[in-house]
C-alpha cells in the first residue's frame, strides 16, 4: 500500500471512529463524522424553517467541530503515513489494516463514546449511527 | 323604587360580574386569623417541550400525587414505561400548581405521538434523533427569538399545533379539578395554570398564570402569538378579567435575575403602570435558576446568595459570569422595588413595582416542592442532562433546589389562597418551612412579642405583609412586628437554628435617590455557630423562634418606603455538599469519581444559609 493509499484509509478510519471532545457548550466525545451528520441535521432544520435566535451560532458551533475535527484527523494520518515512509509497501499496508481493524474493533464492541447530543449517554460506533 | 333599581344596576355594573367560585363543601377549619400554607406554584410535567426532552414522563395528575406526599416515577424509564427511580416528598405540601409552558404544548404533542400530523417532519425527526441538538435549535427558534414564529408542519397561522396543544390544556385543568379537594378537610389546593415563556434575544422574562378557578382562558397565551409581556396582559384581561366571565388570573414573573434588565421594564403611563400592578402582585424571589431577590455586593452581603450573575438566560450555555455591578438594572427584586417607589410620582401615584415575594422550584421533574438540599435531583430543562437519569452531581453548581411559596389565608381553598396572593399576604422560602408573621402599624405595644394574641393585635393595629400602612395616626414612625418560627423540620432531617431576623428598607430620599437599608431586628448575626462538613450537622447557638417590635429609627414622614422582612437560618450543608458527602468524595485524597469534579471547586459554597423573605409593607406619605 503506498504512503498516499495508506494516509487516505487511516484518514477514512480516524473520521469515522476515532473519538475528539466537543469543543463549546455541550459535552460529547465523538468522532468527526457525527459532526457532519449533527451538522446536516441542524443545516436542514435551518434550511426548512429558519435560522433565528442563536441557531446560526449552533450551526457555526457545529461546523467548527467538524472543521476542527478534521483538520486534527488529516494531521495526524499524514504524520502516520509520512512515520510508514521507510517501511516496506507490504509492511506499511499490514500494519495500516491491522491498526484500522483494532480502531474499528473497539469502537464496534465498546462505548467509548459520549454522545452529547444523541439518545443515549454513551454508545458504541452501532450505537452512534444506529 | 325604580331610581333605586337603576341606582343597584348600575352598582352591579360598575362592580362587574361576581368572580366564579368552584362548587365545593365549606372548610371545617376556617381561622379569620390566617395559617400558613406550603405551596409550590412553578412546575412542569411531560407537557412542556424541555422536561419532555429531558425524558420526564410523569405529568400533572403524577405531579399532583407527588405534592400530597405519593411516590412518583423518575426517569429513565425503560422500554415498557416503567420508571428506573423514584421520588417521594417527606412533608406533603398544601397547594401546588402545574405550569406547563404553554408555548410547544401542541408541537410536544406532535412530536411525541406518530398519530398525529406533523411527526414525520424535519424538526420532529430530529428532536427524536438528536433531543439536545433539536431542544438547543427549537429553543432557539420559539423561545429565545424576538420574533417567534410556528414552525412550518403547524400548518397555515399555526392550527395543527394550536389545536394538537388543546388536549394537555383540558388535561392540565382536568388534573386541577380531579386533585382539588372539595372536601370539609380543605387539605390539598390546585390552581389551573400555565407558563408564558418569553426571552427574547435570550432574556429571561417568563410569568406563571394561575388562574383563581376553574374558570380559564379557552386557550393558554403563548410567546409565540403574543411576544410580549404587555400582550399577555392585555390577552389576561381581554379573556378571563374583563371578559364577563368570572374569570380571574394573576400573573408572577420569574428569574429576573437572568433577564437582562427586561423583566420589570419602565411603564409608557399610569394606565400600563395600574396593569402590572392589577396582575403581578407577586414577583417569585427564588428558584432553581437562581436568587432575584438583591445585587451581591458590600452593602448586604446576605444578597451573595445563590446568584448565577448571568445577565440572560441564554448565556447560561456559555458559562460567562458577569461583575455584579455590570448587571442591567431592575434585575433584582429588591431595586426594582425601590424604583417603583420612584416611579410612582410621576404615575398619579400608581406604584408599578407594588409586588410581594413568593418562592417556588421550577421542577421539570413534576416533583413541587422538592426542595431539601440533600434531595436535590436537579432542574431537569437546563444545560445538564436528566433524560438519561439523574446525574450523579444533578445539576450545575450554581443551581439550587429551589424554594417554596408560603400563603397566609383562611383556609385552604382555591379563593382564600388567590385572594391572600392578590393582597400579596405570601413570603417566600429557600425551601425549610418557616413561619413568619409580619405585621406594621402606628402604635403596636412595645411588649406584644410572646403575646398569646400577636395576631390578633397585629390585625388589628395595622396591616399584615404585603400591606400599605394606614395613614399616619400618631407622630413618629411606624412599628414593625415580626415574628419567626424554626422550622421543625421532619425526622432525620430538622431545619437549622434560627440565627437572626432582619428588616430590609427600601425609600425614596429628598433628592429622589433609590436608598436601601438593612436592619439587624432580632437574634445574633455573630453566633458564630457552623456547620460539620462531614456529616452536614449544624453546630453552635441558634434559635426556636424570634420576634421583635421595630420601629425604623430613619424614618421621614416625608419619604415613600416599603419594608419587609429576611430571616436567615444558622449555616448547613448545600446540596453539594450532601451528594459529595454521599459520594465519599475526598478532595485531599484525590478520591473524585466522574462526573462529581465540581465538589473540589473552591469556587462552589458547601454551606447555606436557609431563609425567608415576606413581602414589603408599604408606606406612601400622605398627598397635600
Amino acid at each position: 500500500m503506498s504512503p498516499r493509499a495508506t494516509r487516505w484509509l487511516l484518514f477514512g478510519a480516524l473520521v469515522l471512529a476515532l473519538p475528539l471532545p466537543t469543543i463549546g457548550p455541550f459535552d460529547g466525545f465523538v468522532p468527526t463524522v457525527r459532526y457532519a451528520i449533527l451538522l446536516g441535521a441542524a443545516g436542514a432544520v435551518a434550511l426548512a424553517e429558519g435560522a433565528a435566535g442563536p441557531v446560526p451560532g449552533i450551526l457555526a458551533l457545529l461546523g467548527a467541530n467538524l472543521a476542527l475535527g478534521l483538520a486534527l484527523v488529516w494531521a495526524l494520518a499524514w504524520g502516520l503515513a509520512r512515520l510508514s515512509r521507510a517501511l516496506p509497501d507490504g509492511l506499511r499496508g499490514g500494519l495500516a489494516l491491522a491498526a484500522v481493524a483494532a480502531l474499528l474493533g473497539v469502537a464496534s464492541l465498546f462505548e467509548i463514546y459520549e454522545t452529547g447530543f444523541g439518545r443515549a449517554p454513551r454508545a458504541n460506533l452501532f450505537g452512534l449511527f444506529g | 323604587m325604580r331610581r333605586a333599581l337603576w341606582l343597584l344596576a348600575g352598582a352591579l355594573a360598575l362592580a362587574g360580574p361576581a368572580l366564579a367560585e368552584d362548587a365545593r363543601e365549606p372548610c371545617a377549619h376556617r381561622d379569620p386569623l390566617r395559617r400558613p400554607f406550603f405551596g409550590d406554584t412553578h412546575v412542569h410535567t411531560r407537557f412542556s417541550f424541555d422536561a419532555w426532552g429531558q425524558g420526564t414522563l410523569a405529568g400533572p395528575r403524577e405531579a399532583y400525587r407527588f405534592a400530597r406526599g405519593e411516590a412518583i416515577g423518575l426517569q429513565p424509564y425503560d422500554a415498557e414505561g416503567r420508571a428506573g427511580a423514584s421520588i417521594r416528598l417527606r412533608r406533603p405540601l398544601d397547594y401546588a400548581v402545574v405550569t406547563d409552558h404553554s408555548d410547544l404544548l401542541g408541537e410536544t404533542q406532535i412530536c411525541a405521538n406518530p398519530a398525529l400530523p406533523g411527526h414525520d417532519s424535519i424538526v420532529c425527526r430530529v428532536m427524536r434523533a438528536f433531543p439536545k441538538l433539536g431542544y438547543a435549535l427549537i429553543n432557539g427558534h420559539v423561545y429565545s427569538s424576538e420574533n417567534p414564529a410556528r414552525y412550518g408542519f403547524c400548518g397555515k397561522d399555526g392550527e395543527l399545533c394550536i389545536e394538537a396543544g388543546r388536549g394537555p390544556w383540558r388535561e392540565i385543568q382536568a388534573a386541577a379539578e380531579e386533585f382539588y379537594d372539595k372536601s370539609s378537610a380543605c387539605r390539598f389546593t390546585t390552581f389551573v395554570g400555565y407558563e408564558w415563556t418569553g426571552m427574547p434575544g435570550g432574556s429571561n422574562v417568563h410569568r406563571n398564570v394561575v388562574f383563581r378557578s376553574a374558570v380559564a382562558q379557552d386557550y393558554p397565551t403563548t410567546y409565540i402569538e403574543t411576544p410580549t409581556q404587555e400582550g399577555l396582559w392585555a390577552s389576561l384581561e381581554r379573556e378571563c378579567l374583563d371578559a364577563g366571565t368570572g374569570c380571574d388570573a394573576l400573573a408572577i414573573p420569574h428569574n429576573s435575575n437572568v433577564s437582562n434588565g427586561k423583566m420589570f421594564t419602565l411603564p409608557r403611563d399610569a394606565a400600563e403602570a395600574r396593569t402590572r400592578a392589577r396582575l403581578e402582585t407577586l414577583v417569585e424571589v427564588t428558584q432553581h435558576k437562581g436568587d432575584s431577590e438583591c445585587r451581591p455586593g458590600a452593602e448586604d452581603e446576605l444578597c451573595d446568595y445563590e446568584t448565577l450573575l448571568i445577565p440572560r438566560m441564554m448565556d447560561m450555555a456559555t458559562g460567562g459570569k458577569t461583575a455584579p455591578e455590570d448587571l442591567p438594572p431592575r434585575i433584582f427584586a429588591r431595586e426594582t422595588l425601590t424604583e417603583g417607589l420612584a416611579l410612582a410620582r410621576g404615575l398619579e401615584g400608581v406604584n408599578p413595582f407594588q409586588f410581594g415575594l413568593i418562592g417556588a422550584t421550577d421542577t421539570h421533574l413534576a416533583a413541587p416542592g422538592l426542595v431539601d438540599e440533600d434531595e436535590f435531583k436537579g432542574h431537569a430543562a437546563g444545560t445538564v442532562s436528566a433524560r438519561f437519569g439523574i446525574p450523579a452531581y444533578p445539576d450545575r453548581p450554581d443551581f439550587n433546589p429551589g424554594g417554596l411559596g408560603v400563603v397566609w389565608a383562611e383556609e385552604n381553598s382555591r379563593e382564600a389562597l388567590f385572594d391572600a396572593m392578590r393582597r400579596r399576604e405570601t413570603y417566600g422560602t429557600s425551601g425549610p418551612r418557616h413561619v413568619v408573621r409580619f405585621f406594621g402599624g402606628w402604635d403596636y405595644a412595645d411588649e406584644l412579642c410572646g403575646a398569646p394574641d400577636f395576631a390578633a393585635r397585629g390585625y388589628a393595629g395595622g396591616v399584615p405583609m404585603g400591606g400599605e400602612l394606614p395613614a399616619r395616626e400618631v407622630d413618629g414612625p411606624p412599628k414593625l412586628l415580626v415574628w419567626a418560627l424554626r422550622d421543625p423540620g421532619d425526622a432525620g432531617v430538622p431545619s437549622a437554628p434560627l440565627q437572626r431576623i432582619q428588616i430590609v428598607k427600601g425609600w425614596v430620599d429628598a433628592e429622589g435617590e433609590g436608598r436601601e437599608r438593612v436592619y439587624e431586628v432580632a437574634g445574633d448575626a455573630d453566633n458564630g455557630a457552623d456547620v460539620d462538613l462531614a456529616s452536614c450537622t449544624p453546630r453552635g447557638a441558634g434559635f426556636e423562634q424570634l420576634c421583635s417590635v421595630w420601629s425604623d429609627p430613619g424614618f421621614d414622614p416625608a419619604a415613600p418606603a416599603y419594608y419587609y422582612a429576611r430571616v436567615v437560618e444558622n449555616p448547613s450543608c448545600r446540596w453539594n455538599q450532601w451528594v459529595c458527602n454521599a459520594h465519599g468524595v475526598d478532595c485531599q485524597a484525590g478520591v473524585v469519581p466522574d462526573g462529581l469534579e465540581a465538589c473540589c471547586d473552591p469556587e462552589v459554597p458547601r454551606t447555606i444559609q436557609e431563609r425567608a423573605w415576606t413581602s414589603p409593607i408599604w408606606y406612601t406619605p400622605e398627598r397635600d
